[in-house]
């Protein structure tokens, strides 16, 4: 898997730049917005795979606050990027992924518990095995 | 002083409050009750005749100009709540005469003498399209004779009940309704205009039938107070159409106003019917029901079911005189309508005679002073139907003295007899009640007319006027009828003195509960039979005896020009003579101008001179010279008896006496006549009753009207009632059934319907859809939670897809391009 | 914003650490091991933020992401462990048809991200070419004119203080709400994780529940059992 998945990685990561090299190197020396970008998009998306694949409940969480981070990452990228072309709520970004990670925060709890619920009720901690709502 | 006159209708008002609201539950004692009723009449009393003097008599006297009150009045119907115009045509009609009001008042006084336009309002009366009820009460010279006959005498009754009513259980009730019928009739009297007059008109009725119906636990008592109260309404129903004629008429309803609007109205003679004749209709009929004329008099005699003090007050002295205070002063109108004036002369003169030939009869002795005093009050009709109207008034006054002064003696025989009212069971009282009889003479003697008692004078003056008017063409019938009248009065009424006070004692008799027997609640003495009657106490015989008084001295107000040669004027007194001083209230219709007062030789109404006249101007001018009809504009058609005397006997005095002669013969016959049957021959009555049996069973039954009435109308409606009745019950209850039944029949239907073709229908399509579709839909129901992440995730990238359907498209067909 | 320098290469390090970090958490098949990869990617991030000047972020990102909610996540697994052997042999990702659409449709996603993100900044750059023009020397001024630190190597900037005055001025309700929000997961999460017994022991089962639990009934606790 890992080895897989490093070089395709790679491959988009070229793509991102319009696919010239003098250009992808003098990117690389001077990363900038769009790089940012790009590995909030990865990170977002390794959680999403993570969400979907998983059996084990605690790891989809995990997956989840990764997809939130990768969120938030995006956020101050902007917010920084506002900051330097003059735009006056660029903070804004700043403030809004505080209350992301609130967010973040109370959702875990919440799901935690309803985790702990289910598992003194179901013993199991494999998702496929709770299908209650099943017809 | 007269401005405190608007103290005079609250007194009593409080008192009867206090008494109402506060005797019961605090258990106020019988002297408490007395003295706060007493004394609130006792004080507007006072108040009314310092009002009274300051206004006619006093250093700054404004007589005769009516004091209106300021103060302790308000706004009633403020202007613009009622607005009495119709349409368009009597907007632009109202525009013009506002227009040529305008121009009136711009004209020099010269000029506006010389117009004389029927509808000319003159320069201080509104003439508003919005009605405008102010509540304020007018002093001038009716006002001021009734207030204080009405506060006068109704004192002398107020002291008398409180002894005679003692022991009674609803002591407190009767003078909280005794107070609020004060106040009721001051307002009536006092108030400034018709709805005033109206509320106290309401007002007495309401409370004649409480206080009727004081002993409510009796039938008789009940169905007597419902009587007097339906028979009232009846009037009331005449004068409320006259009201609202008055109003569309003249645009207000404040008497000065109207008046002086209607002074300039055209008179409307003989059989010529107008606007004014059917107003003065209406308001006669409702003098007809309070003041128990022809035909709707048969709620007084059984009003006598009430205490003696209420028959003295209400229907004595007071409220059956508020029809005549009424038509003395809407006299104007009246006078406008010569059948009227006919009419209410007939009907005064026929209830008169009517009333009498009953009383002849009647052995209950309240019975017979009812029936007198119905017929008393004929006479004063009679007397306002010729035109005599402060005559009228005059008799007013005298006959509140001798007949309060006789219900009051009645009331003390009753008292002494102990309530016993059959006049069968009573004789030889005098020995028993000296000062009961003395007082009661004084009151016999005015009745019956001789003089100088205060009957005299005023019913003298009634023939007299009756005989020599020349207002309606009926005045010999009038005279006529009320001389037989006067005489049946006087037989009666001593046949009543004689077989109360004189002859044999008879109470010692079997003592029998006759119908007449007046209910009291200390009936439960044991060996009542045989009472010996005794004195009553002080408090009720000081009242007889200040009314004996005032029935002995009080007509001195009213000596006629036929005394000239002793008192050396045709009226003397100035103003304390009644006709002086209610003079200027009466509108001459020969002038065509209200009188002007003797005394006042200055401007007039409506700036106009007039030279002082020492001769009273309602006499005709031509019986003097002699001369018939040229003069006057409204000639008198028909017989006239006094002109006939006059050239018989060649002088006017000389006619005068005669009729005043004649007058005395005939009560003089009466009285003859009454102690040849019931004091020298005591089997004459029944004798004579055999050989006119007729006769006295007619005039015992009273002319069976009561039965007439129940027969005619009573009946007829109660059948009409019950026909109704029966139509509702069965058509009208029927078809509500009836859709009752078809409802349900039809809900009975849509039922079935809905059971098995709607819901048949229901269930084939919803079950054949659900049997399709579940299986389909329940497979996307896994259960699986990753699923459900994996369909959010789908849509997450056709949402993203569809932000990029352009360059997707163009990839592919990169891709194409590239791979061809 | 363009970096350069140390910085370039900071961000190289920390950004595929934290993409390296992501990629384990969702493979590992402990779950603790899980967790621990997910706080270095965290903690890799955080450094990111720091890169972008916003500092308060990443320490809030530490002290509270990390800090609590992993801790928590630790907590928890702790709580539902599975054994060892068991673990051991279970399989750890759905069945193949599930795993196979899942990364069918990530791949879709992250063309479709990077593609956008592409053009997405093309279009942004030739927005905003006039300002962007001079940002690298005004970002020096700016840094400049800040007060430096004790040490001097370093300079204090305000990043912080125009945070806090927006959060506390402009966001002020928002910010209340979340501490609303806060609270009530406090309140629901004691409340979800309770058991049985500690609900009966507040009063908070209907009857007929305790009875199927066979549990007594605490309200008749008083009553002393008929001896």
């Amino acid at each position: 898997m890992l080895m897989f998945l490093t070089p395709i990685l790679a491959l988009f990561f070229q793509e991102a730049t319009g696919g010239r090299l003098s250009a992808m190197t003098e990117g690389a020396k001077h990363p900038d917005l769009s790089k940012f970008l790009v590995v909030g998009a990865l990170l977002f998306i390794i959680g999403v795979a993570g969400v979907l694949t998983r059996r084990n409940i605690i790891v989809i969480f995990m997956s989840i606050e990764l997809i939130l981070n990768a969120a938030n990452l995006n956020f101050i990228a902007f917010s920084r990027y506002l900051q330097d072309t003059g735009n006056v709520n660029a903070v804004a970004g700043q403030v809004f992924s505080v209350f992301v990670i609130v967010v973040a925060a109370a959702e875990a709890a919440i799901g935690l518990g309803i985790v702990i619920a289910l598992y003194r009720n179901k013993e199991t901690i494999w998702i496929d095995e709770i299908d209650i709502l099943k017809w | 002083m007269y401005r405190y006159i608007w103290l005079v209708p609250l007194l009593p008002l409080a008192g009867a409050a206090i008494n109402g609201l506060f005797g019961r539950k605090f258990r106020f004692s019988e002297k408490l009750i007395g003295g706060v009723a007493v004394g609130s009449v006792a004080l507007s009393f006072l108040i009314s005749l310092a009002a009274v003097y300051s206004y006619g008599f006093g250093g700054h006297a404004i007589w005769p100009s009516p004091y209106i009150t300021t103060q302790g009045s308000f706004t009633w119907i403020p202007g613009g709540a009622v607005n009495i115009t119709q349409g368009s045509a009597e907007r632009s009609a109202m525009a013009a005469l506002q227009e040529s009001d305008k121009r009136l008042a711009e004209m020099a006084p010269e000029e506006r003498d010389k117009l004389k336009t029927i509808l000319s309002t003159g320069t201080d009366v509104p003439r508003s399209s919005v009605l405008n009820v102010e509540w304020s009460y007018q002093l001038d010279p009716l006002s001021s004779i009734f207030m204080l006959v009405v506060t006068g005498v109704g004192l002398c009754i107020f002291v008398f009940a409180t002894g005679y009513m003692h022991g009674e259980t609803g002591y407190y009730r009767f003078f909280a309704y005794m107070g609020m019928f004060m106040f009721s009739m001051l307002v009536l009297v006092m108030g400034s205009n018709f709805l005033m007059m109206f509320v106290g008109w309401e007002g007495v009725g309401l409370c004649s039938y409480l206080l009727i119906g004081y002993y409510f636990s009796r039938q008789e008592a009940a169905d007597a107070s419902r009587k007097a109260f339906i028979t009232n309404r009846i009037g009331d129903f005449g004068f409320a159409l006259a009201i609202f004629g008055v109003i569309a008429t003249f645009g207000t309803a404040q008497y000065t106003d109207v008046f002086a609007q209607a002074k300039d109205y055209p008179v409307e003679g003989l059989w010529h019917w107008g606007v004014l004749s059917w107003i003065a209709l209406g308001l006669f009929v409702g003098a007809c029901g309070k003041s128990a004329q022809l035909p709707l008099h048969v709620w007084l005699p059984d009003a006598m079911a009430g205490p003696t003090p209420v028959s003295a007050l209400i229907h004595a002295a007071t409220m059956v005189t508020a029809g005549l205070y009424m038509v003395t002063r809407t006299n104007v109108i009246f006078q406008h309508s010569k059948t009227m004036m006919t009419i209410v002369a007939l009907v005064g003169a026929a209830t008169a005679l009517f009333a009498a030939t009953i009383g002849i009869t009647q052995n209950d002795i309240k019975k017979v002073l009812a029936y007198s005093t119905v017929s008393q009050l004929g006479f004063m009709f009679m007397a306002c139907g010729v035109g005599a109207f402060a005559i009228g008034i005059f008799h007013v006054m005298t006959h509140a003295f001798f007949k309060a002064l006789m219900f009051l003696g009645a009331g003390s025989v009753i008292h002494g007899m102990h309530h016993e009212q059959d006049m069968r069971r009573m004789g030889g009282l005098k020995k028993y009640m000296p000062y009961t009889y003395m007082t009661f003479l004084a009151g016999w003697l005015a009745i019956c007319g001789i003089i100088p008692f205060s009957g005299f004078w005023s019913k003298d003056e009634i023939l007299w006027k009756a005989a020599s008017t020349t207002e309606v063409p009926v005045g010999w019938i009038v005279w006529l009828v009320g001389t037989i009248a006067a005489t049946c009065t006087a037989f009666y009424m001593t046949r009543l003195v004689a077989m109360t006070f004189w002859g044999k004692e008879k109470f010692r008799d079997t003592h029998v509960h006759t119908p007449g027997h007046e209910a009291h609640s200390d009936h439960e003495t044991p060996g009542h039979h045989a009472h010996v009657p005794h004195e009553s106490p002080r408090s009720m015989v000081a009242p007889l005896v200040v009314l004996a008084v005032l029935a002995t001295i009080g007509g001195f107000v009213g000596v006629g020009p036929a005394f000239k040669f002793i008192t050396g004027s045709d009226h003397p007194g100035g103003r304390l003579n009644i006709v002086t001083f209610l003079d200027p209230l009466i509108w001459n219709s020969q002038t065509g101008e209200f009188n002007q007062p003797h005394s006042l030789a200055t401007v007039g109404h409506e700036g106009q001179t007039v030279p002082a006249t020492t001769a009273d101007t309602h006499a005709p001018v031509e019986a003097h010279t002699g001369e018939a009809a040229a003069a006057t504009t409204h000639a008198a058609e028909g017989f006239n008896l006094a002109h006939a005397a006059e050239k018989a006997l060649g002088s006017h005095t000389a006619a005068e006496w005669l009729f005043i002669v004649i007058s005395l013969v005939v009560a003089a016959i009466g009285i003859g006549l009454g102690f040849l049957f019931y004091v020298w021959r005591p089997n004459l009555p029944e004798i004579w009753a055999a050989r006119l049996k007729p006769l006295y069973v007619a005039s015992y039954n009273k002319y069976w009207v009561d039965e007439f009435y129940g027969w005619a109308i009573t009946r007829r409606v109660m059948d009409a009632a019950r026909a109704v009745y029966t139509f509702d019950a069965k058509a009208i209850d029927g078809l509500v059934n009836g859709s009752a039944w078809l409802t349900r029949l039809s809900s009975r239907i849509t039922g079935l319907v809905d059971q098995y073709f709607v819901d048949g229908l229901v269930n084939a399509i919803a079950a054949f859809i659900i049997r399709l579709m579940s299986p389909l839909l329940r497979a996307a129901q896994t259960g699986f939670t990753s699923n459900y992440a994996l369909v959010m995730v789908l849509g997450l990238v056709a949402a993203v897809a569809l932000f990029f359907t352009g360059d997707i498209l163009n990839f592919f067909k990169a891709i194409f391009a590239f791979g061809l | 914003m363009i970096l350069s320098g140390w910085e370039a290469v900071f961000f190289w390090v920390f950004s595929i650490a934290a993409i390296f970090a992501g990629l384990l958490t969702v493979m590992a098949r402990n779950a603790v091991h899980s967790a621990l990869f997910l706080i270095s990617s965290l903690m890799s991030v955080a450094a990111l933020f720091i890169l972008m000047g916003a500092e308060f972020i990443a320490g809030v990102q530490i002290l509270v992401y990390v800090g609590g909610v992993m801790v928590l996540f630790l907590f928890v697994i702790m709580l539902v462990n599975v054994g060892a052997e068991e673990m051991g042999r279970a399989e750890i990702h759905n069945k193949p048809r599930q795993v196979g659409a899942s990364l069918f449709f990530c791949l879709m996603l992250v063309i479709g991200l990077l593609f956008a993100i592409s053009s997405g900044y093309q279009g942004l750059q030739k927005r905003d070419e006039a300002k962007l023009a001079g940002v690298a020397g005004q970002r020096a001024r700016q840094e400049d004119s800040l007060k430096s630190g004790a040490t001097g190597t370093s300079r204090i900037t305000n990043e912080t203080e125009r945070v806090g005055n927006s959060l506390y001025r402009y966001a002020s309700l928002p910010f209340e709400i979340a501490s609303v929000l806060l609270l009530v997961a406090i309140i629901g999460s004691v409340m979800l994780a309770r058991t049985l017994k500690q609900e009966a022991a507040a009063d908070d089962v209907p009857p007929e529940a305790l009875r199927e639990e066979g549990m007594p009934d605490p309200s008749l606790a008083e009553i002393p059992p008929a001896a």
